[in-house]
């Protein structure tokens, strides 16, 4: 039986760039320039995904994800073609789960209309808070009204499946503020919620700020309660945590994220983007106009090739699947490497449960909630590929 | 050459007064070395010594100088240290010269080391010519030195000389000066060989180098020579000069300074103050002035991996080959598992060697808060050496304890006189003497225990006479003192490296502080963690590092899978280089805690 993956798509335009992000996007002012750029970038990730279809028998194709960046910064018809392209190049089934991100003040009833028609079938919309002056600490282009908007469109265009992204241990971010954002995430009625904490990430404007000790954040104790806050409003709600920073309605988890914490192959298309394909991981270079140069050329731009032996795959295994509050399948592991996780790991479980960060409960290793919490802690004991190294 | 024209002198000055400099100058002007071979401060030739501005290893170069009489002059320069913790080897190199080049900064003026070696190339009987350094700064004050120079020390300042290291001016006057006023080096060529160590380096193809001055007889190569301290012989291989590079000669004679080779194991053999003379035709007596290298600071030094503890002794014995003042044994700790006791000539001493411990040898080490050593009296008179605070027997079985004192000299500007007296007051010194040396500066003496000396009394000096205040010390010997050992405990636990020996008015403050420290430094751990300070049982001080509540990625995808997983190896590296107690991580400097408190 051929092996499910999924197809990442990079995204790496943006309105503006905002305080916190280091994920790789430009900005282009110029219209015209814009829309030649990303004509010439999108005639790239055809090529690329072209590319790679021929040696890509093995895997059964069923999440496309458009990400970035803001997909939506692009006109909604040109990010279309791209999709019915990858559609059919990779012959992705009927319903598969095809999700675009989304900023608020990027869409409109008209333009959804123009993804759903193609198949993108969820869309992820970064709110982020519900309070002018933080979205505006952060950077953002849009108000918090601006998000319900954006969410009455998306009911308008007929999506009913979507995420909101939000962020807490934001500067000068209180714990009113974080629950008054949760309530009034919640009365959107997303079928999806990914909670965020706020990473100081070096090159950022925010880093800068951080390391001149300008940054008032709220601190490591309020974080935690503002996650533990997160969780019981959110269950409360009906939404299951599934994952770290993630929730949703029972049925509604993202089937393409769960590949990554599931450690299955995932096809990454676009500059920065990242492939896990056979035995290899690929990054592509983060340089639009390198990206688009060198496909003209029939030629990829990648940055760095990682081999995964078996040793760093279980331990990557281990380590995004804790992510994950089902934990890892012992059964599943077994049939995967062909043995048990106690024979590899023997100490590490052991010392963890003794320290009641891990539990083996109906055939799954999981973190308790103190391991979620240190998730960290947990997954460290997990990288064994180090140790040999030192 | 004749005897008549060498003349052996040396540099004295205080830190950062110009020394190294101004042994360039002379070197480049005797064109001992090129412009293009010039690398700056070339006597200085450790990287360490180099970055940290400070001479540890002196060593001896030879020049040649046509002087305005005409006739051409060997001239010996040989560098000493510029920090208290080497003063032995400083009092040793002065004692192989006729004379000495005093240097004082024209701005800063007399300092404690400058007087310090002032008055030891004195009891040597040298002649001094005083040398006043970078006048070419604009708050230069020469006449205010000179002036010190006459009211501190009755020296003759109207024949001071003026220079410039860095511009060059006024080379040629100290050149002359050491020519016409230093006088040449006397010493019975006939007489048994007596010539003094006054420094010894190793080196791996020759073994280890003794630097002499030959103040009796000569040596050829072939000699049987001996050492007077421990009657080992060994046969010449090798004689040399530095002219700067090493040149080999066949004899060195009465009032020649060279080196020494002969298949010696490491400097243990050639130590310095000791004397060399020939096996078949010994001198009766030695040189005066030998004394063993004696540790007066000692620590634990543990590697952080216990599996480093072979390699630990491995470099520590090739350290040694090069330092005799380094001594180490085997200790084990209950919470650092097996390292060694070392002892080192002062704080410095023990920071160059940790330093170098860790830089050249690649090892991750815990060093443990300095200690004196304390000679411990017990009920039924036995008397025990206590470096280690751990080892200090229990209260109940302890007659009296004794520590070491040292006599303190300060150099200050009046201004600050009573902030140093306050100082000096708190940091249990009794005071001795004051005088001023000019209207603007004052010497005072104090009476100290060397335990708050290496605590922070040099850093509390400088920040309370805004940087103004220098100082010099010398063992004195031991006081009666009623000192205590204050435990750390951790999670209930008592942490035997963590503890200290302290006066008893001292206890209450530095328990406190110590606790608050730790509190800073030992980062939060999956469980809250009591930190306790005790006398015996009694708790005199608590506090508590909260638990950590989360510490978790909030993203990982495709894409950031390679860089999340650096990041958790790069905090597994970071928990390994802290040391597990119990349950508790506790990192590296909490165990130099103990030296950051008030």
């Amino acid at each position: 039986m051929k092996e499910t993956a999924g197809i990442y798509v990079h995204i790496p335009f943006c309105l503006r760039k905002c305080e916190y992000c280091d994920f790789h996007s430009i900005v282009v002012n110029d219209r015209s320039e814009f829309l030649a750029v990303v004509d010439s970038y999108l005639c790239a990730v055809q090529r690329e995904a072209q590319y790679y279809a021929s040696w890509m028998e093995e895997y059964r194709f069923e999440t496309l994800f458009l990400g970035g960046g803001t997909p939506t910064a692009v006109p909604a018809e040109k990010l279309a073609e791209v999709v019915v392209y990858l559609r059919e190049l990779f012959q992705l089934p009927v319903g598969a789960e095809i999700t675009c991100e989304a900023n608020p003040k990027t869409i409109t009833a008209e333009s959804l209309n123009e993804l759903r028609d193609v198949g993108v079938n969820r869309i992820s919309l970064g709110a982020q808070a519900f309070q002018d002056s933080l979205l505006d600490v952060l950077g953002r282009t849009h108000s918090a009204a601006d998000v319900s908007t954006s969410v009455q469109a998306l009911h308008a265009a007929g999506f009913t499946d979507f995420n909101l992204d939000l962020m807490f241990g934001l500067p000068g971010q209180t714990m009113a503020d974080w629950q008054a954002t949760l309530e009034r995430a919640v009365d959107l009625a997303p079928t999806h919620l990914s909670c965020y904490s706020l990473i100081v990430e070096e090159g950022t404007p925010f880093y800068d700020l951080f390391s001149r000790d300008l940054l008032d954040l709220p601190g490591e104790d309020t974080e935690a309660d503002m996650y533990a806050l997160a969780r019981d409003v959110l269950q409360r709600a009906g939404y299951r945590h599934y994952e770290v920073s993630n929730f949703a309605l029972p049925g509604n988890e993202c089937a393409h994220n769960l590949l990554y914490w599931k450690n299955q192959p995932y096809l990454g298309l676009g500059s920065s983007a990242s492939g896990r394909v056979g035995t290899m991981r690929y990054t592509n270079a983060a340089d639009v106009p390198g990206y688009i140069a060198a496909w003209q050329h029939n030629q990829p731009n990648i940055a760095h090739v990682e081999a995964l032996d078996k040793d760093k795959e279980m331990d990557e295994t281990l380590i995004c699947g804790l992510r994950l509050l089902d934990g890892v399948s012992e059964a599943e592991f077994r049939e995967r490497f062909g043995c048990s996780l106690w024979e590899v790991y023997p100490d590490q479980i052991k010392n963890l449960e003794e320290r009641g960060l891990v539990q083996y409960r109906a055939g799954r290793l999981s973190v308790t909630t103190q391991g979620l919490f240190l998730g960290n802690v947990v997954y460290r004991e997990f990288l064994r590929s180090s140790e040999r190294r030192i | 050459m004749s005897r008549r024209n060498v003349r052996n002198f040396c540099i004295i000055a205080h830190i950062d007064h110009g020394k190294s400099t101004l042994a360039d100058r002379i070197l480049e002007h005797t064109g001992a070395l090129e412009g293009r071979e010039m690398t700056d401060q070339v006597l200085d030739s450790m990287d360490l010594e180099r970055e940290r501005g400070i001479t540890i290893k002196l060593k001896a170069v030879r020049l040649t100088y046509q002087a305005r009489d005409g006739q051409a002059y060997t001239l010996n320069l040989i560098d000493t240290p510029g920090h208290v913790d080497f003063s032995y080897e400083v009092s040793r190199s002065l004692a192989a010269c006729e004379g000495a080049l005093l240097v004082i900064d024209a701005s800063q003026g007399i300092e404690a080391q400058t007087l310090a070696n002032l008055y030891l190339a004195l009891e040597h009987d040298l002649e001094i010519i005083p040398v006043i350094n970078k006048i070419d700064l604009p708050n230069a004050d020469p006449e205010r030195v000179k002036r010190e120079l006459e009211e501190s020390v009755g020296l003759d300042a109207s024949d001071a000389i003026l220079v410039s290291a860095k511009t060059g001016q006024g080379i040629t006057e100290v050149l002359e000066a050491v020519v016409e006023r230093i006088p040449a080096p006397q010493g019975d060529l006939e007489a048994p060989l007596r010539a003094m160590v006054f420094d010894s380096h190793y080196d791996t193809y020759r073994g280890a180098v003794a630097y002499a001055r030959i103040m009796e007889g000569a040596v050829r190569v072939g000699d049987r020579i001996m050492m007077m301290s421990s009657g080992r012989v060994f046969e010449v291989n090798t004689l040399a000069v530095f002219a700067p590079q090493m040149t080999a000669v066949d004899a060195l004679y009465a009032g020649d300074v060279g080196c020494i080779i002969a298949s010696m194991k490491d400097v243990r053999d050639t130590r310095v103050g000791d004397t060399i003379t020939l096996a078949d035709r010994p001198a009766k007596e030695p040189l005066p002035g030998y004394r063993p290298a004696k540790p007066m600071v000692y620590c634990g030094l543990y590697p952080v991996i216990n599996e480093e503890y072979v390699s630990l002794r491995d470099a520590l014995e090739k350290l040694q080959l090069n330092d005799a003042a380094l001594t180490f044994e085997a200790e084990s700790s209950a919470a650092l598992g097996f390292g060694y006791r070392c002892g080192f000539l002062g704080l410095l001493h023990l920071e160059i060697v940790q330093e170098r411990l860790e830089r050249e040898f690649d090892l991750n080490l815990i060093t443990t808060a300095p200690s004196v050593q304390y000679r411990v009296v017990l009920t039924d008179g036995t008397v025990l050496e206590v470096d280690n605070p751990a080892k200090l027997p229990d209260a109940a079985l302890i007659d009296y304890v004794e520590e070491p004192y040292v006599r303190a000299t300060i150099m200050v500007p009046s201004e600050f006189v009573g902030a140093v007296m306050d100082l000096c007051q708190d940091k249990r010194g009794t005071f001795i003497h004051m005088e001023y040396v000019t209207p603007e500066r004052a010497k005072l003496e104090y009476d100290m225990p060397l335990a708050e000396i290496l605590l922070d009394f040099f850093d509390k000096l400088k920040s309370r006479t805004k940087g103004y205040a220098s100082l010099d010390y010398e063992m004195t010997g031991y006081r009666e003192s009623d000192v205590v050992k204050l435990d750390i405990l951790l999670n209930g636990k008592p942490v035997d490296a963590l503890s200290c020996i302290v006066h008893r008015t001292k206890a209450q403050v530095r328990g406190r502080s110590l606790a608050e420290k730790l509190k800073e430094v030992i980062p939060r751990q999956q469980f809250e963690v009591p930190i306790q300070a005790a006398i015996g049982s009694r708790i005199i001080a608590r506090e508590t590092v909260k638990a950590l509540r989360k510490d978790v990625l909030a993203k990982c995808y495709g894409g950031d899978i390679s860089r999340k997983r650096k990041l958790l190896e790069k905090q597994k590296e970071g928990k390994k280089r802290m040391k597990n107690l119990g349950n508790v991580d506790v990192p590296q400097e909490a165990f130099m805690a103990i030296l950051e408190v008030d």
